[in-house]
């Protein structure tokens, strides 16, 4: 039997991060992972990540897997693929299938990565193929390039719902309803909004009814949900499509922890089971650790710092670092972490109505039911100003961690503050110049320039875009409103694709002057 | 996991319900009906379930309705789900072959050989 200082079962965000810190203090450690690639979920986040700096703000979640992978390859991490860890022992022993045969390993300290799995959700009709979990469809767009198929009605408002939902619309499918059980969206309004102005409309709260079809999917019947969970009569709607992708939250994968006799507790607000642990994420067994998911779901921000903090708290039990330096290390990685767990959608938060953005700014109802403000609604908050000239619009309304639009500027025009979870506000005392860094640079596509004197009766609109086949300069299409309600004829008249903007291609349009707060999107022609 | 000493509190008589036909367990085919009776047959605690009905048995061992099963019975029991404790997890946590089971590698030398 093999003997190392730290196993860790699971190669994605926190467990590579647990390796590689572990690694940087000298502990012989083995990473097991059951997939043939590792980096676990973070190669299908295509998207860019919320938060600052520090916690690689604005980069793609895929680009930080490859940094991370690039990380712990340079110092020598060991990553055993195709090997799933089947059982935890007393004294810390695992066995790993490998191959076509069980091997034991024996550990002196053990992480657990394991992450999580997808919930499910019964209805009529469930088990047809083509319902399927919206992370599978994410793996299946994003790592394995196929469509998982062509209308999709989303069960799921959540940060995981809105996401994929707006993937699935980058690969040209058609989604038809994102649709939730609860009253009001769950995940960031930012990321809802983006969708809603492709014309993806909303439907809360409502439930799916029956999945339709004999040996697949042939469509879908939705009702609306009264308080007490039955249907409303007469609230049915039918969609035809071929596909129902479920983003009902996700559940730790803690077995492995209990197994090892761990205790547990049930939280819903971390997902289920997850074990009770100390700040440096130890279980009750002394010398098992945990991070990432299976210690309650969050993003993939968190895990990679909770992985870093019990990488380091494996080398301090077994004698790698002082005392002193474990405290100091970790004191840093624990104010990034309490920096990422602020704001409206906080851990601590969930399920709780918020009235009052930080600032006492009333928050958007219309934003939590429809998934996009109204136009009065825009105008309350300090990122939306009118002003001369060229000027960046940002519809960025609920406290959220993230702040890459202050840097993007150059100029000092965005603000934000120390706080990180402070909303953007614009300084109409600087210049801006339209260079649009800050426009590519909102990982919630969040921002628009908008320049009310372009030419007499008609206003410039930069807007991100993130879909296919880019717009050309020169044509003409149509100018489309916060939930994608077509409003005018708009001209394409640039079209900026610069490698700094990282995909986020800035298309800029010329609408009607009386169109600058309402046009938020376009899209072409039908040929 | 309180409920493990109230055996005897009454939760009344199996009521019909018009999605029992619906497949909870996907792998050994198991319906909510089936689940919600096996309540009312007394079975009280998940792993109870799990052998009277063998739902969460199967292939995917209960990751696709661990979940389910639990809001099943904890439903039908009156009480939330957070107070039934989980199935005991034992391993082998992946489906694995019993031919690969038996090959266990010991002091680095396979068994077999």
């Amino acid at each position: 039997m093999e003997r190392v200082d730290l196993i860790i079962v699971g190669a994605g965000p926190s467990g590579l991060s647990a390796a590689i810190a572990a690694k940087e203090y000298g502990l012989r450690t083995v990473v097991f992972d059951e997939n043939e690639k590792p980096g676990g979920q973070l190669f299908k986040q295509i998207h860019k990540f919320f938060g600052s700096k520090e916690h690689k703000a604005k980069i793609r979640g895929y680009k930080i897997g490859q940094e991370l992978l690039k990380e712990a390859a340079e110092l020598g991490v060991e990553v055993v693929l195709n090997s799933t860890v089947i059982g935890l022992y007393q004294d810390k022993e695992i066995t790993v299938r490998i191959a076509d045969e069980i091997r034991h390993y024996k550990g002196d300290t053990i992480i657990i990565a394991t992450g999580a799995s997808e919930n499910m959700v019964m209805f009529d009709g469930w088990t047809l193929p083509g319902v399927i979990g919206a992370g599978a469809a994410q793996t299946m767009l994003n790592l394995h390039g196929i469509l998982p198929g062509n209308r999709i009605l989303m069960l799921g408002s959540g940060n995981v719902g809105l996401v994929v939902s707006y993937q699935l619309k980058q690969c040209g499918c058609d989604v038809v309803a994102v649709i939730d059980a609860a009253p009001k969206i769950g995940g960031y309004g930012v990321h809802a909004s983006k969708i809603a102005r492709t014309g993806i409309p909303f439907y809360l709260p409502y439930t799916i009814i029956k999945a339709e079809g004999t040996d697949h999917v042939t469509g879908v019947t939705i009702g609306k949900v009264d308080s007490t969970w039955n249907i409303v009569p007469g609230s049915e709607k039918h969609f035809d499509v071929d596909t129902i992708c479920l983003a009902v939250g996700l559940s730790p994968m803690s077995q492995l922890l209990k197994m090892a006799g761990c205790t547990m507790e049930d939280t819903p607000k971390k997902g289920g089971q997850v074990p009770v642990i100390n700040k440096y994420g130890e279980t009750s067994v002394s010398g098992i650790f945990v991070c990432g998911d299976v210690s309650g779901i969050e993003e993939a921000s968190s895990a990679m710092i909770e992985g870093k903090i019990a990488g380091i708290a494996a080398a301090y039990s077994l004698g790698y670092l002082s005392a002193d330096v474990q405290c100091e290390e970790t004191a840093k990685l624990e104010n990034a972490l309490s920096s990422l767990r602020q704001g409206m959608f906080a851990p601590g938060k969930r399920g709780t109505a918020i009235e009052f953005t930080e600032e006492g700014f009333p928050v958007s109802a219309h934003l939590l039911i429809n998934g996009y403000l109204s136009e009065d609604e825009a105008l309350c908050y300090p990122g939306v100003t009118k002003a001369d000239g060229v000027h960046p619009m940002i519809e960025c309304t609920q406290n959220i961690p993230c702040n890459p639009c202050q840097d993007a500027c150059q100029n000092g025009c965005i603000k934000i503050g120390e706080k990180i979870t402070s909303l953007p506000a614009v300084n109409g005392e600087q210049n801006c110049v339209g260079c649009g860094m800050c426009v590519a640079a909102c990982p919630g596509q969040a921002i628009f320039l908008v320049n009310d004197d372009y030419e007499p009766g008609f206003a410039s609109i930069t807007i991100p875009y993130e879909l296919l086949t880019l717009p050309q300069k020169g044509e003409t299409g149509i100018g489309l409103g916060r939930h994608g309600e077509i409003l005018c004829q708009a001209e394409v008249i640039e079209v900026r694709a610069a490698k700094v903007f990282d995909r986020t291609n800035l298309v800029t349009i010329k609408v009607p002057s009386q169109m600058s707060m309402k046009v938020r999107f376009y899209q072409k022609k039908e040929a | 996991m309180d409920c493990i000493n109230e055996r005897n509190t009454d939760i009344g008589t199996f009521q019909p319900e018009s999605d029992d036909a619906i497949i909870v367990c996907r792998c050994e085919e198991i319906t909510k009906g089936e689940i919600r009776k096996a309540v009312h047959d007394g079975m009280r605690t998940l792993t109870e379930v799990r052998r009277y009905l063998r739902a969460g048995m199967g292939l995917c061992q209960g990751q696709t309705c661990a979940k389910l099963v639990k809001n099943i019975v904890a439903k039908e029991l009156k009480i939330s789900p957070a107070k039934l404790e989980p199935a005991t997890s034992r391993a082998p946590m992946r489906p694995t072959e019993m031919k690969i089971l038996a090959n266990e590698t010991l002091e680095g030398v396979p068994k077999n050989e």
